[in-house]
């Protein structure tokens, strides 16, 4: 039989399979929508700390500070209320602090003194604690500058490099989508391959005078395949959810279609090596993660230090990032150029393909 | 009664002893989120910055002190413009903080300027935590109170200097414990060992007596049925004790680290930052109210888990189908239940969605358990986690009986 239609028989075989697993290809993407719908629930976490606002003044200056504190970007969300809510409110753990207006306050401004404003700290989560002390003169200084007191000296002239910021969650779904790609791509990859293993049926591939090569290629075109629906499924949620529309379409493409032939080789390895989808997994779901966030999913890899950004360049996510954040945003968060990010994508691609291979030779003599 | 449910409970061990396939299923998706958490807090923290001072008075000196001396914001490096510029290009710093040259000049006459050159790739993580920390530092030229120091040991202490802001902060900090980022995430991680081990493991280990049938030696046997299930149960939460265990001993003997140490002197950096990652793990020592508290919830948490593991791999069986089912599962219920967020800061649909999963209860009521003073809201996490281990083992035992019945 020719090769083409050994990889097409088999690649029919491997959907056969699939279908008949129909609740684990399901629960398959359920994972990677659920990994879309996890990260976003990442990005909301600190920021916007709950802040009980007890104003006991009321007047014009205090109006204006509490503009202010509602001017620091994604710093608090504001909860007016009394004083015994705040207290009972912070015992339970339900606010970041709270801050009190006393009763004399704009008197006190107008008269050109200086007011202390008293704020009680929930401080057991240093993170949270030092959010809290960073973002509260951010208001300060926002109230004087705006009400323009005289004796400020110094201010902060601000020059960004892009136009606008990128949102948090828009910068994590995307980057979650080269976790999503790692996710069922690697999964179903995996599991193509180490149910030959449980089957039994690999003794079939030993028997057979088929070349294992073209075996091979069918079943992983087939898990690629569905990898790249279930893909296109999260990506379509991202444009029509997340409201994020990629400037470079034909790079999200090909960017996805890399990740997508990368680690169904890659998983598809891992299920040759490990001959278990018990181990095999698992193993992804846990190695997954940390290499995410490793490789620039949260800010550009380089600002974490470079240590890390070195340790970073051995995930293939890196690159991945790369090329899907400037493809999503225009943005460029590696250092090295976009192309570069591209091709190396693509050569740990082919790279991954030999690996696949390489592992599926030993069939022949084990 | 009892050697019958030990008997099985330890046939239960034996198998998992010969299986450490199961036994890895279980754990590496825990202790994958447990390498995350480190990495985020090598990752997630002081932001690199470039300082580049033209002007060469005093008051130009003074404010790179300043900026200098908030060594807990970011990391500034000093630089020639120049080379800032190529920095900043290679993604080497985050931020260039110029004094320009008129600095002195400019005070005089109270205008000058800080110039803040962003790379605004990203707004809350990186961008709004450098314009807030850098904003800061500039406001404590004029104002000496507005830095960490003066909030926290200024108007506290009812000294008031004047600024021309006219607004301080008298800081109050209400806990005596305050912990680290990776402390905090540790209490979700151990939960999510409970979970993952309890949940996955005592169903892998069902769907493996439905698969190979040996589940028919347990319909033979001349005990009662309810005796197995019990022993089967009490294996489960034998099994998940003894590996949390270990791991909370891990907890106990890192504090005496020299890395952990406040006086640890090696390295620099990264190097520091990598070293420490380790302390993170450190759990600290509670009362002995607390910790009979903590035992009580972590062994509701558990009974809970193996209550739900029993479930799922008698309704599921197939153990690729148990692993993404109780894969998925153990997800949603580390991030639903606050697994890297404070849940009552999250929206109000989510807190609400978060009080539907036992997960949220078991984090709240270990973090008020280890980290505070009081057990404010302990009793009713604690009702909730009791609450759902009786579900979870009726759920469980009738879905094992049911299923029996089929074998």
């Amino acid at each position: 039989m020719s090769w083409p239609r050994l990889v097409w028989a088999s690649a029919l075989l491997e959907l056969q399979q699939l279908r008949r697993s129909r609740l684990f290809v399901a629960l398959t993407v359920l994972a990677a929508l659920s990994f879309l719908a996890l990260v976003s629930l990442f990005g909301l976490t600190g920021s916007n700390a709950p802040l009980a606002l007890i104003d006991q003044d009321s007047g014009p200056y205090a109006h204006r500070f509490i503009q202010a504190l509602a001017a620091v970007p994604h710093a608090f969300t504001l909860r007016p209320m009394t004083a015994s809510a705040a207290d009972a409110q912070l015992r339970e753990g339900r606010l970041v602090g709270a801050i009190t207006i006393p009763a004399n306050f704009s008197a006190a401004v107008e008269q050109g003194s200086t007011v202390p404003l008293e704020v009680r700290v929930d401080n057991v989560n240093n993170d949270l604690t030092f959010d809290l002390q960073r973002a509260l003169p951010a208001a300060i200084t926002i109230f004087g500058r705006d009400l323009g007191l005289p004796g400020i000296r110094v201010a902060l002239v601000e020059h960004d490099l892009l136009a606008h910021d990128t949102g948090f969650v828009a910068y994590l779904v995307v980057s979650a989508r080269a976790l999503d790609a790692f996710i069922v791509a690697g999964v179903l990859g995996a599991i193509a391959v180490a149910r030959e293993w449980e089957g039994r049926t690999i003794k079939l591939w030993r028997l057979a005078p088929a070349s294992p090569g073209a075996l091979l290629a069918g079943k992983l075109m087939a898990a690629g395949l569905v990898a790249a629906v279930a893909l296109a499924a999260t990506v379509l949620v991202v444009i029509v959810g997340y409201h994020v529309v990629p400037v470079a379409p034909l790079a999200v493409m090909g960017g996805l279609a890399a990740c997508i032939v990368m680690f169904t080789c890659l998983g598809a390895w891992l299920g040759a090596s490990l001959r278990r989808s018990l181990l095999a997994v698992p193993l992804i779901f846990g190695l997954v993660m940390p290499v995410y966030i490793d490789s620039g999913a949260l800010e550009p890899a380089r600002f974490d230090g470079e240590t890390v950004w070195i340790i970073a360049h051995a995930s293939p996510l890196y690159y991945a990032v790369g090329v899907l954040e400037w493809a999503f945003h225009g943005l460029r968060v590696t250092p090295e150029p976009v192309l570069v990010d591209f091709g190396i994508l693509f050569a740990l691609a082919a790279a991954s393909l030999v690996a696949a291979r390489t592992a599926l030779s030993q069939v022949r003599w084990r | 009664m009892i050697r019958t449910v030990w008997a099985v409970a330890r046939n239960d061990l034996a198998i998992w002893g010969r299986a450490p396939g199961i036994i890895a299923a279980a754990l590496l998706p825990a202790l994958g989120m447990g390498i995350l958490v480190a990495v985020i807090t090598a990752t997630i923290g002081m932001q690199p910055l470039a300082l580049v001072v033209e002007g060469n008075g005093p008051l130009a000196a003074r404010m790179a002190h300043l900026l200098q001396a908030d060594a807990e914001a970011y990391l500034l490096s000093p630089m020639r413009r120049v080379e800032a510029d190529q920095a900043l290009h290679d993604q080497k710093v985050a931020a260039i903080v110029v004094i320009p040259e008129d600095f002195d000049r400019q005070v005089v006459v109270g205008a000058a300027r800080v110039d803040l050159v962003l790379n605004n790739v990203v707004d809350m993580d990186l961008a709004d935590d450098i314009r807030r920390s850098v904003t800061r530092s500039v406001a404590e030229f004029d104002a000496p109170q507005l830095g960490i120091v003066g909030e926290l040991h200024g108007p506290t202490a009812g000294i008031v200097l004047p600024n021309p802001f006219r607004v301080a902060i008298a800081e109050r900090d209400l806990r005596r414990t305050n912990v680290t980022f990776p402390q905090y995430q540790v209490i979700p991680i151990i939960i999510l060992v409970v979970i993952s081990v309890g949940l996955l493991g005592t169903a892998l280990l069902t769907a493996r007596d439905f698969e190979r049938s040996t589940i028919k030696l347990a319909l033979l046997a001349p005990v009662r049925r309810g005796w197995v299930i019990a022993g089967k149960l009490l294996g489960g939460v034998l099994l998940t004790a003894a590996l949390l265990v270990p791991l909370v001993l891990l907890g106990a003997v890192t504090r005496f680290l020299p890395s952990c140490r406040r006086d640890f002197a090696l390295g620099s950096g990264t190097l520091k930052q990598l070293l420490s990652v380790p302390c993170g793990w450190i759990l600290p020592v509670p009362s002995l109210t607390h910790g009979l508290a903590v035992l009580a919830l972590v062994g509701a948490v558990t009974a809970t888990a193996v209550g739900l593991g029993l479930l799922l791999g008698t309704a599921v069986r197939g153990t690729s189908l148990v692993v993404m089912v109780g894969l998925n599962a153990a997800v949603y219920l580390f991030f639903l239940g606050g697994g890297f967020a404070t849940v009552p800061f999250l929206p109000a649909w989510l807190q609400t969605a978060s009080r539907l999963v036992p997960t949220s209860y078991a984090i709240a009521g270990l973090r008020q358990a280890l980290f505070y003073p009081d057990l404010v809201g302990f009793g009713r996490d604690l009702l909730v986690l009791c609450a759902s281990a009786a579900g979870a083992t009726a759920l469980g035992t009738l879905a094992l009986a049911r299923g029996w019945r089929r074998a």
